[in-house]
Formats: structure tokens, sequence, C-alpha cells
């Protein structure tokens, strides 16, 4: 390559099959990509050190700058599980969704995504989304069918279910988050700590200030009395644990305080 | 990639678009982030103009502050050509790479109206940088398939793995528990209480709430993906005190295996033929025999609606 001002990094079999393989998914957890990168070595040049996963990025995302494209990290909004995505960098679309999906389907998920951003919880109802059924553009769609295509950004990992209420997937938060602060200027959220884009969270009941669970489980780590970073007043909720893999976690029992308290956490 | 004129807007789908070539009404994040560099083939790169101004410059010694503006004007205007030239050339490849999941040929007409735009004139250039793009960084050839009608497939340069799909989607293994529950469900009469579902995954080291290397948490993976996939269902179990949920096959598993399936699978970890089972056995017969039914019927109908 000439010309060029800034070193690239260099692709081999290895690096492409992995891109391929992660355009396929979507969206990898940290175990799964470790395992991706592990078996295109494997493929291409098993007698190869694996790089380290982080170098491995770095250098394809070196690659990919020139077309616009990352491979963006990212984690989810409830445990601060490690994800990746390969993310269009200059979109303010909902582009990589428009060829999977119709356009009313499409407008469905707008409706969705919008309910979700408005939202105090973070969470839609599946009964509101339903009621914006005859508001969508395009073919006329029925409640049963809206039912079924909400299932579908389920299984497509942009939207997760829980008890009959829908948020945004930790996939499409890491691909709309331009889209989104774009679109909802005024109404979308922010966390405190990270500033990045916040669907999920608790909220300092004095002052308002949000942060994501990963992110108040980092904070108040080491404290035994948290207060809020901004007002000092006293955290009122549960602290949730920093995500770590060897160790054992209820995830049931903490995901249902998180649940009960969530109602009042906004 | 597929930007709308208006903000606010999300992408219509392809058919309905209508895409206005100036790019200028676009993203500030795009002059935010970092220049980036020229792609390989970049004929015209900036550095060289820059270059050739600059000795402009210098073999015009008493060149006026009027000509030195319409000089920088002109960098200015070559280099923002420039960058829109990439920027299209990356937009091509994001276009060219989501249509070819969807298996369609491409045309150069819609990408002509998608992403090229009023830059036509410059499409040999732009699809051959697309091209050098989609082979250097992805592995992929852009062929044309008809030279009549200007259509496009991408081809894969990578050797195809068997079962790479399996292997790798993380669902090998997690199909595979799913499998030992699916099995436990129906040898147990089609259901199993959550209790006994625990206690054989136990004895397999997996635990509900610790994380495991292959399967993540297992308790989040049955009890959620599992059931929200539509592979189990999980109820409470009426009149039990404490109150006890169980499991049994949900919809998703009647289409994607079958209980002679599951019965195989069951005598091949017991090392034993299916007959072993001889309840289980006939009631996977019978299922067979509904199976052949149902597709017999449906190809009957097939027959007479032709569409």
């Amino acid at each position: 390559m000439q010309g060029n001002t800034k070193k690239m990094g260099v692709m081999t079999d290895v690096h492409r099959r992995f891109l391929q393989l992660l355009m396929t998914h979507g969206v990898l957890e940290e175990c799964d990509i470790k395992r991706l990168q592990k078996h295109c070595y494997k493929v291409h040049d098993c007698n190869a050190t694996i790089e380290k996963l982080e170098d491995f990025i770095n250098n394809i995302n070196s690659v990919l700058e020139s077309l616009y494209i990352e491979i963006k990290k990212g984690v989810t909004e409830d445990d601060g599980r490690p994800i990746y995505a390969l993310v269009n960098l200059a979109t303010t679309s909902i582009s990589k969704m428009a060829s999977d999906f119709a356009e009313n389907e499409l407008d469905l998920f707008r409706k969705a995504l919008e309910l979700i951003i408005d939202s105090d919880t973070g969470f839609a109802s599946s009964t509101n989304i339903l009621n914006l059924v005859d508001q969508l553009k395009g073919k006329k769609m029925r409640k049963k069918e809206a039912e079924h295509v909400l299932q579908k950004f389920v299984q497509n990992k942009w939207l997760i279910e829980k008890e009959g209420e829908f948020t945004l997937h930790g996939r499409a938060i890491l691909e709309m988050d331009q889209y989104i602060r774009e679109t909802y200027p005024d109404a979308v959220k922010v966390c405190n700590i990270c500033r990045g884009l916040l669907i999920q969270g608790q909220s300092c009941e004095t002052c308002g200030i949000r942060m994501h669970l990963p992110c108040v489980a980092k904070y108040f780590q080491a404290s035994s009395e948290p207060h809020c970073p901004h007002c000092n007043d006293y955290w009122p909720h549960e602290v949730p644990e920093v995500f770590n893999p060897e160790k054992e976690r209820e995830t049931g029992l903490s995901r249902s305080n998180k649940r009960s308290s969530r109602s009042r956490q906004h | 990639m597929l930007q709308e004129p208006e903000s606010g807007a999300l992408a219509i789908p392809q058919a309905e678009r209508e895409m206005d070539g100036s790019h200028d009404g676009e993203t500030q994040a795009l002059t935010a982030s970092p220049e980036p560099a020229p792609g390989p083939l970049l004929q015209e790169s900036p550095q060289e103009d820059l270059g050739a101004v600059r000795e402009e410059g210098a073999a015009e010694p008493s060149l006026t502050p009027k000509g030195a503006r319409a000089l920088a004007a002109k960098t200015l205007a070559r280099r923002r050509a420039c960058r829109r030239l990439d920027r299209t050339v990356a937009e091509l490849v994001q276009f060219l790479l989501l249509k070819d999941r969807k298996k369609s040929p491409i045309t150069r007409s819609e990408m002509v109206k998608y992403v090229i735009g009023d830059l036509k004139d410059l499409f040999p250039e732009i699809i051959a940088r697309a091209a050098e793009h989609l082979r250097y960084v992805f592995g992929f050839e852009l062929k044309q398939l008809d030279r009549k009608h200007h259509t496009y497939i991408l081809i894969n340069k990578l050797k195809p793995i068997e079962d790479e799909e399996e292997v790798l989607r993380g669902d090998g293994p997690r199909l595979g528990l799913l499998m030992m529950i699916l099995g436990l469900i129906y040898m147990k009469g089609n259901s199993a209480r959550e209790a006994q579902v625990w206690a054989m995954l136990r004895r397999l080291g997996v635990r509900p709430s610790k994380y495991h290397f292959l399967f993540g948490y297992p308790k989040r993976l049955i009890m959620e993906d599992f059931v929200q996939l539509r592979y189990l269902n999980y109820r409470r179990v009426p009149h039990t005190n404490p109150p006890e949920c169980e499991f049994s096959w949900g919809p998703r598993s009647n289409l994607e295996t079958s209980k002679m399936k599951v019965l195989g699978f069951v005598a091949k970890l017991h090392k034993k033929e299916p007959q072993h089972w001889p309840v289980q056995y006939r009631e996977a017969l019978a299922d067979e025999a509904n199976r052949a039914r149902a597709g017999a019927s449906v190809r009957a109908r097939a027959s007479t609606h032709p569409w």
C-alpha cells in the first residue's frame, strides 16, 4: 500500500475469515469471539502464535478505517459482558437491518425504538408497541403478525425481551449509537460515568443523573456506602457485581431484584 | 452507507429510495474522525496534489494574495473531492456486502441509484477500488455475471469449511446441551421437572449460575435463550407446594428435530439401540408416521395449488 501516512495492518486469510464470520453473526460475546479467532488460526495458520485479541482486532481495524467501519467492543447493559460487532462508522440510519426486514417491519422497529428511548426504564411493553401497529408505513400489519416480527427482532439480536417488555440488544446499541443520538437528541439518556448512550440503568432520585449497571458496579466497587457522584446523596439502589468470568454468580436472583427495583430506579 | 437526505428519518428499503448524489448533508462524524489513509488504488493522491500545488507556488514567487487564496481553494476542493470518492467507495463496499447476504445479484443501475449518484462517470474507478477492498479485506471476489446487463456477484475466495457454521455459532456446544435436555424430557414422558434437569446437568459438571466456558451462564441460556427461541416450554406445575416448574419441548424443537432423532441421540449416549426403550420407540415411530402423513398432505395440497 503506497502513499500512506500511517502504518496499516496486514490482512491475511486468518483475518479475512474472522471478518466474514463476525459479519455473519452480527454480534458475538467475548468467549465466542475468542473461539472464532482460534478457529481462524487453526484453519489458515495453525503453527502461528495466536495474537492477543485486542491487538488482533486493532490490526484489523486499522485496515477497516478507510472503509469507515470498525470492530467495536461494548458491554451488555444488564451485566457488563463484553460483546463485539462490526459497526458502520458513517451511518445515520438503521441500514443494516434494511436488508433483512420489510418496510413495515422496519417501521415497527422504529416505533419500538422510540418507545424504548422515551421510557423511564428503558423497556417498552409489548402492548404499547402492538397498539401502534395501525400507524405503520407500508403493508398493513395485524397485531398477531407484529408479535412474530418482534420475536424476529429478538432472534436477530436487535431487541431483548424480558417478561413481555422489550429493550435494545447490546448489538443495536453498538450499531445505532450515532443514529439514536442524532435522531432523538432530546430524549436520549447518557451515562454519567462513561458518557455512553444509556437505555437501561440506575438513576439518582435527587439529581436525576443516570449510570449503566456495569458502570455502577465498577464505580462503587470498593465503597461500603455508595454516594451519587454528582450530588453526593446516598445512592439508593442495589449495586451489582462487576462481571468476572471466573466467578460464580446468582444470575437468577440478582435479575429478579433488579426487575422489582427497576420501576423505582428512574 | 444508505443515507437519508433529511435527518431524523431511517433508511427506507432500497426499492423505494431516491438517493440524491450529493453527500454534503451528511454526518459530522466523518469530518470529525481522523483523515483516513488513502485506499490502495487511490490514483490521485492528495499528497501528490499538494506537492504539485506547492511547486507551482514556489515557481511563482510573486504569487498575489488573491492568487494564493485561489490556489488554496482549489486544493481544498480537490481534497474534498478525494474524500468524497473514498466515502463512495466505502459505501459501495458495504452495499455490495449487504446485497450479497441476500444472495441476489447486484446490478450496476442499483449501485448507481443507491450509492454512486452523480459520480456516475467515475463508476469504473469506484467499482475497481471497491473490488480491491473486497478482495484484500474480506476475501471476496467481485465478478461480473453478465456483461450485457451489468450484474455482479461476490464469490468467496476463502476455502469452505465443512460444518463451520455449527462449529462456530457457539451453537455447537449449546445445541448439544439442548439435545441433552430434550432427551431427558422425552425419556421422562415429554416433561421433566426443573430439578431433574439441573440434577442431570450437575452430573455433567454444569452448574446453573457458574459461568461455563462453552455455555456462558447455563441458567440464562436455558431459562431465557432456549425458552425465548421456543426450543423449550417452561411452566409452573399446578398444585405443587412448594411450587415446581417443568420443561417440555417447545414448538421449534418439534420443527427442527424429532422424537426419533432425539431417541437416537440418547441411545448412542448409552451405547444401546433405540429399541431398548420400547415405549419411547413406539411413540417415536408413531411420531414419524404422523410427520410422513403431514408431509404427504402438504405435498398433495401443493400440487393442486401451483404457486
